[in-house]
């Protein structure tokens, strides 16, 4: 302890004064780094990384996206550098994101329009596709990634549908050939000279669907989506038809069954 | 002046060409409207034989007219000629049915062949399209006891109307083809 005190007072004042600011100023820069500050050094480096964001940007080579434009033009504004050339390149990056994020909204807005379109054709099935068709067509417009609460909905609708037309795909098949076989049946008896087996026949028939007005179309011809349908008829009507004429042209094309299991909406095609 | 008057002019034609143009359709649509207006005609044909078969109930035969009547537009009118008489009489369709139906014959037998068009369909300004058909009727008359007593062929030309129209059935908006028949034409007769 004694040796400690002595050596003490060797330590002139003088010299005990300059070590407390050398450490005072090393204390200062430190604190002053962590406090947010930058050196001239970092400042000018950052002041360049900002530079060359916006000028990527105006350039339109940014890997960024929107958002991160917004956010990189935003703190690049916060930083307040007071770069002259900076502020030029933050007022022209301003410009381009908006413009660009003007056509990217244009951009979106069309696909929704296509998407929806395509939706609703998906959902009265213009082309007859398969439910794995339907669902194939369906993964492509998910795949866009729309985030439109329309067409969310009508993809539900669609996944519905493809649901159940794979529920109802093997009763479908038969009640398709049964109701080809009993159309074929009428006309055979009709032209056999049989004409009340014909009408017990056609008695028959209409137990499949709902009721004797079941709106029935005959497809006449079909290209791409262009559908170009007979005059509509009606079971009772058509089914006298195969009667008079004797012969059964078309074949079941698809149909909307009620919620009894009965069709409620027949297209043929020639 | 005249310089506005030729660019207006330019503008209306341009305009009219690309309306007529955005009218037409394939070959391929056209070929089926051509086929469903002769099946129209074919479907006539069993309607007559039928209405004309003495062995047709009546209830049955009164709702067979009924068919055959909406294949026609209204007003139409059917030629009919005899070997005995030189002029020919046009009667209403229903009328035409009715005596059909009436014949005095104790059995009748009518065929409808060579179904043709001798006319095609062609798009009229009104987006119509109008054709002609033409049929060979064989008629022929018996008498139970005397057998064959009549029988005579004419040509006869239909006029045919077709036009799209569209409807709502089930929430779906159909564009379908209306084919009407017009009057139906005595061209000749023969043994």
């Amino acid at each position: 302890m004694a040796t400690i005190v002595s050596r003490l007072k060797t330590v002139s004042w003088q010299q005990f004064v300059v070590i407390t600011l050398i450490a005072l100023v090393a204390v200062s820069f430190d604190s002053c780094k962590s406090s947010g500050k930058l050196t001239r050094k970092e400042k000018k480096a950052q002041i360049e990384m900002y530079k060359k964001q916006m000028r990527e940007i105006i350039n339109g080579t940014t890997k960024m996206t929107f958002d991160e434009q917004v956010q990189a033009i935003s703190e690049a504004i916060n930083k307040n550098f007071r770069d002259d050339e900076l502020n030029q390149l933050i007022l022209q990056a301003q410009q381009k994101n908006k413009n660009a994020y003007a056509d990217y909204q244009k951009e979106q807005e069309q696909k929704v329009a296509v998407a929806r379109n395509k939706l609703y054709d998906l959902l009265i099935n213009k082309q007859n596709l398969s439910a794995d068709e339907l669902e194939h067509e369906m993964d492509k417009i998910k795949a866009e990634n729309l985030n439109d609460d329309e067409i969310n909905e009508l993809l539900s609708r669609l996944e519905k549908k493809i649901s159940e037309m794979r529920q109802y795909s093997s009763v479908e098949m038969s009640l398709k050939s049964k109701l080809e076989g009993s159309f074929q049946s009428i006309a055979d008896a009709s032209r056999a000279g049989n004409t009340s087996m014909a009408n017990s026949l056609i008695d028959a028939a209409l137990n499949y669907f709902s009721a004797p007005d079941v709106p029935v179309l005959i497809i006449i011809s079909r290209q791409g989506s262009v559908v170009d349908y007979d005059k509509p008829t009606t079971i009772i009507n058509y089914l006298n038809f195969l009667k008079d004429q004797k012969e059964s042209r078309n074949s079941v094309d698809s149909y909307q069954m009620d919620p009894s299991g009965k069709i409620k909406e027949l297209d043929l095609i020639k | 002046m005249k310089r506005a008057l030729v660019i207006f002019g330019l503008v209306l034609l341009s305009a009219g060409l690309f309306a007529q143009e955005s009218d037409d359709i394939s070959p391929q649509r056209k070929q089926a409207i051509d086929s469903l207006a002769l099946e129209k005609v074919r479907d006539l044909s069993k309607y007559v034989s039928i209405i004309g078969n003495k062995d047709t109930p009546w209830s049955e035969a009164q709702r067979v007219i009924e068919r055959a009547v909406e294949l026609f537009m209204p007003g139409s009118e059917m030629g009919v000629s005899s070997l005995s008489r030189p002029e020919v009489h046009y009667y209403k369709i229903r009328e035409y049915f009715d005596r059909l139906m009436q014949l005095n014959y104790d059995r009748v037998v009518i065929e409808w062949y060579k179904i043709q068009y001798v006319s095609d369909l062609e798009r009229q300004p009104d987006g119509t399209y109008v054709g002609v058909i033409t049929i060979f009727q064989s008629f022929k008359g018996y008498d139970n006891e005397m057998g064959l007593v009549y029988k005579d062929t004419t040509k006869k030309d239909i006029t045919i109307y077709v036009k799209r129209k569209e409807t709502q059935i089930g929430g779906r908006l159909i564009g379908f083809w209306d084919v009407l028949l017009g009057d139906i034409r005595v061209k000749e007769t023969s043994k």
